[in-house]
């Protein structure tokens, strides 16, 4: 009789429903509920009913008949559980509604928009990384030279300059006396570059710094000895223990200011003439656009949680002991 | 070992100084070659240019592409447009309209009576959406006859009837064909397809709008062949992009701050202008709320602003004081009403007469314990009525009146203009041509600041009778006495504080020209610009 093999639960390495990535996904359900509900209520606690917000976009006098009558329409006469409800189950097949001003739905309207901030804040984390990590790097390895004091003062300038402020040096000293790009069209690569370096430039110059901070750390640990006392390749030692070890406050910082990135954004697209979300997001604001609104909250809610889950399997990259801490014990 | 890692960084951080840069010649070649076009700039979005729509569309484009019956001329005359003649019957009720010939949409589509009603039908089923405007609540029915006739039945004699046909909107001609297939334009329209002088060739959202030249245009075609709009939302940017020679022309009010146009126009290399007046910067004080409901204290207050030198400061001269609240230029408002003067003194007694008592050592006035504190309502977001506001704080405290500023967001700015819950809050009048019938009959509205305003008034009712009547009345000396006594008791009843008459600047480079300044404020004069 020829036996099949039969394979037990402990040949495989971890139980699917053990594995790290799975378990962080699993967490994101309650998060990204709770992320809906406060949407939702969000729009309760405007001072404007919004069914007085659609007359006055559509000029029709708010009397209290016309009030009543868009309340029902809207289905604001409802229980607000049921109202959340109803809301849920249309958001969760990207259905949320159509704006107020345009009358158009509103992922459509936010899609347009969507491209320009991706890209903007793309370049600006790629800017951020290639400036600020080399430069955090240097600036640990050469400790208190010029080129500490330099980066310093970069850093200073970086965090105390108004992004608007900078936004219109840059644009006047490359722009309007240098030539170099134009103010206004756009369509080419070079468009992206002048609102980049605004929105990354403060950034930039905190990871530079924060990074210089634990490489120093870093390289006074045991391990960054014991390395180098194996003899290894200097280049080697820096990249592979005392950086990948440094890197981890920098990713942290990294995931929790990817909101201030977005809503920098804002003021950057509105220097330099972008079409993006976060101007689309401000002016429906203040149009008391609800339903753009509860998009736009929502996405950033989302992305915000999304970017955080990369952080945190990065996390796990850099350091194992987090991806295998629960098996530990 | 590390001096190579640091040459490596370096040279990455040289190649990106060098690489960046290079990116974008190709983007500032394109910039520099002349070709016959115009550049415009404009803070806000064009929107979707439906004629028979308000907001988010913009009046100046809307403008570019339809044209109403009649046009507006300065001074409050009206010019045949698309109408060729007209004929108001002796009753008042039945405007007769003799269409121009050989008109066409820029879709090849004839303009004729047919088309016209259509669109008359379009508003008119819309009716709520425009009650602000007394012609379209006037507006029986509009019938056809034959090719070019069109003929306009009012309910009741309404003499302003063709001065707000010269509107830009909501009575503008959209070509048949443009229409939806389902419902009304209400709900939208296929294409912005007019009969003016130019077509919408390309619109990207947010980016830009370029408008071409309608060659087949029945009256003097613009000179310039293409005027791209750029949407520029910052003001600072809008300059350095004009003074970099990216942008042909800045026009409006708003658009740049003063600063930056006294700047531009003090340097000498560009032409700079400033147009008449155009409207009224005011602010409306309630006569149904707090001290403001005290006829003496809203006395005092138009004795207390000094707006010489708000003009003088803030404007830099570039508007003119104001002393009523329509400018004297507006039809049927010459009536020689006399100015409060800025007399600080005579502001102080009428406090005090009110029973608003100085107590020695302090500051603000009281009157049985209360101090007389009012809330002065702005739009957070205008920079210049803000600076107004703080101007009239300081004014206001010298005589012991304690002034809260609300500057909000513009939404709850608007929510205090119909609620009423403000003692002093901006509002300005519309300008030609809608004044002054338009803005008087707004009055008697819930949902604008002068009725909240005027709520307070004891002889209310009358003005809001008085205004009705204005409107139906056919006759010009009756019409000029009613218009008489509703300014003339506005006046002296204090509600309004008129600051000055605001007018739009233009700042264009030299080699443009041309420019005249148009008489609606929200027109641009791009059909007249040429450039060498």
């Amino acid at each position: 009789m020829r036996t099949y093999f039969q394979p037990t639960a402990n040949l495989l390495p971890v139980k699917l429903t053990d594995h790290y990535i799975f378990r962080r996904i699993l967490q994101l359900i309650p998060v990204l509920l709770g992320i809906s509900i406060v949407t939702f209520l969000l729009i309760q606690l405007m001072p404007s009913d919004p069914a007085a917000v659609v007359l006055r976009v559509a000029n029709t006098p708010a009397t209290p008949e016309a009030i009543a009558a868009m309340r029902e329409k809207l289905g604001l006469d409802r229980p607000l559980p049921i109202q959340y409800l109803d809301w849920l189950w249309h958001v969760l097949r990207l259905d949320f509604g159509q704006s107020f001003v345009t009358g158009k739905p509103v992922l459509q309207e936010v899609m347009h928009y969507v491209p320009t901030t991706l890209i903007l804040t793309a370049c600006a984390t790629l800017l951020i990384f290639a400036l600020g990590l080399p430069m955090g790097i240097v600036a640990a390895l050469y400790r208190d030279t010029v080129f500490d004091q330099v980066s310093r003062l970069f850093a200073y300038i970086g965090v105390a300059m108004p992004s608007f402020w900078l936004g219109f040096v840059l644009m006047y000293i490359f722009s309007f006396k240098l030539g170099w790009f134009s103010v206004t069209s756009r369509g080419s690569i070079a468009d992206w570059i002048l609102p980049s370096i605004t929105l990354a430039w403060a950034p930039a110059a905190v990871y530079a710094r924060l990074l210089r901070g634990s490489m120093l750390e870093s390289l006074g640990q045991n391990y960054v000895l014991y390395a180098r006392a194996r003899g290894l390749l200097e280049r080697l030692v820096i990249l592979q223990y005392a950086l990948k070890n440094a890197l981890l406050p920098v990713v942290t910082v990294f995931g929790l200011s990817f909101a201030n990135l977005l809503s920098g954004a804002v003021i950057v697209e509105s220097v330099f003439s972008l079409p993006g979300l976060g101007r689309f997001a401000v002016q429906s604001i203040l149009n008391r656009d609800y339903p753009v609104v509860q998009c736009y909250v929502c996405l950033t809610a989302v992305l915000f949680v999304v970017v955080n889950l990369f952080v945190d399997l990065t996390y796990s990259y850099f350091d194992p002991r987090i991806r295998f801490g629960k098996q530990e014990v | 070992m590390r001096k190579n890692f640091l040459r490596a960084l370096l040279a990455i951080a040289v190649a990106a100084v060098i690489i960046l840069p290079s990116c974008a010649r190709p983007g500032t070649q394109s910039q520099t070659s002349t070709d016959p076009t115009l550049t415009f700039s404009w803070s806000q979005d064009i929107g979707p240019l439906n004629p028979h729509m308000y907001n988010p569309s913009q009046m100046f484009a809307q403008d570019l592409i339809y044209e109403p019956l009649v046009s507006y001329d300065r001074g409050g005359e009206i010019q045949p447009a698309l109408a060729e003649s007209w004929e108001v019957s002796p009753d008042g009720k039945l405007i007769t309209f003799q269409l121009r010939q050989g008109v066409q949409f820029s879709d090849g589509t004839p303009f004729d009576a047919a088309a016209a009603k259509a669109n008359f039908d379009q508003v008119l089923q819309n009716r709520k959406e425009h009650d602000w405007l007394g012609l379209i609540e006037a507006i029986d029915r509009v019938e056809a006859q034959g090719d070019r006739t069109l003929q306009m039945y009012l309910k009741t004699p309404y003499y302003p009837a063709l001065q707000e046909l010269t509107l830009i909107r909501p009575v503008r001609f959209l070509s048949p064909k443009a229409f939806p297939d389902s419902g009304t334009t209400a709900e939208g329209i296929k294409a912005p397809i007019g009969t003016g002088p130019w077509v919408l060739a390309d619109y990207q959202k947010d980016a830009q709008a370029v408008f071409k030249r309608n060659e087949n245009y029945w009256g003097s075609k613009p000179a310039i062949e293409q005027v791209t709009v750029k949407i520029i939302p910052d003001g600072e940017t809008r300059v350095l992009a004009f003074e970099n020679n990216e942008i042909d022309l800045i026009y409006g009010n708003g658009e740049i701050s003063l600063d930056s146009f006294k700047q531009l126009r003090d340097s000498g290399s560009y032409t700079a202008e400033v147009s008449p007046p155009l409207n009224t910067r005011a602010i409306a004080i309630n006569s149904n709320r707090g001290a403001t409901a005290e006829l003496k204290v809203r006395q005092a207050i138009q004795h207390s602003v000094n707006k010489d030198a708000i003009v003088s400061a803030i404007f830099y001269d570039t508007e003119q004081r104001a002393d009523t609240y329509f400018s004297t230029e507006v039809p049927y408002a010459n009536i020689g009403l006399q100015p409060y003067a800025y007399d600080v003194d005579q502001a102080k007694a009428l406090l005090d007469e009110a029973g608003w008592q100085q107590p020695a050592g302090q500051a603000i006035r009281q009157k049985d314990g209360q101090p007389l504190t009012l809330d002065l309502s702005f739009s957070g977001e205008n920079n210049v009525d803000r600076a107004i506001a703080e101007a009239i704080q300081a004014d206001l405290k010298a005589v012991g009146i304690d002034v809260r500023l609300l500057g909000e967001e513009e939404q709850a700015w608007s929510d205090r203009q119909s609620n009423g819950e403000f003692n002093l809050i901006f509002n300005d009048t519309w300008g030609p041509p809608y004044e002054p019938q338009a803005m008087v009959s707004s009055m008697r509205v819930p949902s604008h600041a002068d009725y909240a305003a005027q709520q307070g008034l004891p002889m209310k009712a009358e003005i809001d009778r008085k205004i009705g009547e204005v409107l139906l009345t056919t006759e010009e000396a009756p019409r000029q006495q009613l218009y008489r006594d509703i300014l003339t008791t506005l006046h002296e009843q204090a509600v309004y504080l008129p600051i000055s008459y605001s007018t739009n600047v233009a700042v264009m480079h030299k080699e443009l020209s041309g420019f005249e300044f148009m008489p609606q404020a929200n027109q641009v004069p791009l059909s007249k610009l040429s450039k060498s």
